[in-house]
């Protein structure tokens, strides 16, 4: 059974593409996310690009207007406890001419 | 989701898009070196790097894969492709089957 929307999770240079459904948690998406970046839940921070809102564990992605093909900032726990700063990288800054 | 069921495809400038092994599979190149047995050493290694496909393209063939899947189950959307990377678009889809 395909998951009715996919979502883009972007981080430096990386998107990883999640399957998920609308009535999913933002929990449910790190649990998802866990799997592929070795990453706990608690050292992730899912932020959305266009409003820069950081989305809530305990709310669902329709709650919080996440829809199909929405691009969300992955960002991770630094050794101090403070996230890191959102980054994603823009291709022009890597485009060669060689 | 476990990481053995997703793919990294790594664009021209060495961006990531990890998707899943399901969706990248709409494209019968990349199908047929995830399935034939014993070759490609990429494949084995979960990643798969297209020095031809600029990472706008690249994003956009992932995009498409995923509408594929949710068109298959019925959803019924367009597919938006800007005109200025028809040209390039149309190329990466022929040499990926797509």
């Amino acid at each position: 059974m395909e998951k009715a929307i996919y979502i883009r999770v972007k981080r430096h240079k990386t998107t990883y593409f999640i399957q998920c459904d609308p009535t999913e948690t933002t929990l449910d998406i790190k649990q998802k996310l866990q799997e592929l970046i070795d990453q706990p839940c608690s050292n992730q921070r899912l932020t959305l690009v266009t409003s820069s809102e950081i989305l809530d564990d305990s709310k669902t992605l329709a709650e919080q207007k996440v829809e199909n093909d929405t691009i969300v900032a992955l960002t991770l726990r630094k050794d101090d406890n403070e996230f890191e700063e959102v980054y994603i990288a823009r291709v022009e800054d890597y485009t060669s001419f060689s | 989701m476990k990481k053995e069921d997703t793919v990294k495809l790594i664009s021209s400038e060495g961006f990531e898009f990890v998707v899943d092994k399901t969706a990248a599979m709409v494209s019968h190149t990349i199908r047929n070196m995830l399935t034939s047995p014993g070759s490609f050493s990429e494949t084995q290694h979960g990643e798969v790097t297209f020095p031809e496909i600029s990472t706008l393209i690249l994003e956009k063939i992932c995009q498409y894969f995923y509408w594929h899947l949710q068109y298959a189950s019925g959803k019924e959307t367009e597919f938006h492709i800007e005109p200025e990377i028809t040209l390039e678009l149309m190329m990466a889809a022929n040499y990926l089957h797509t």
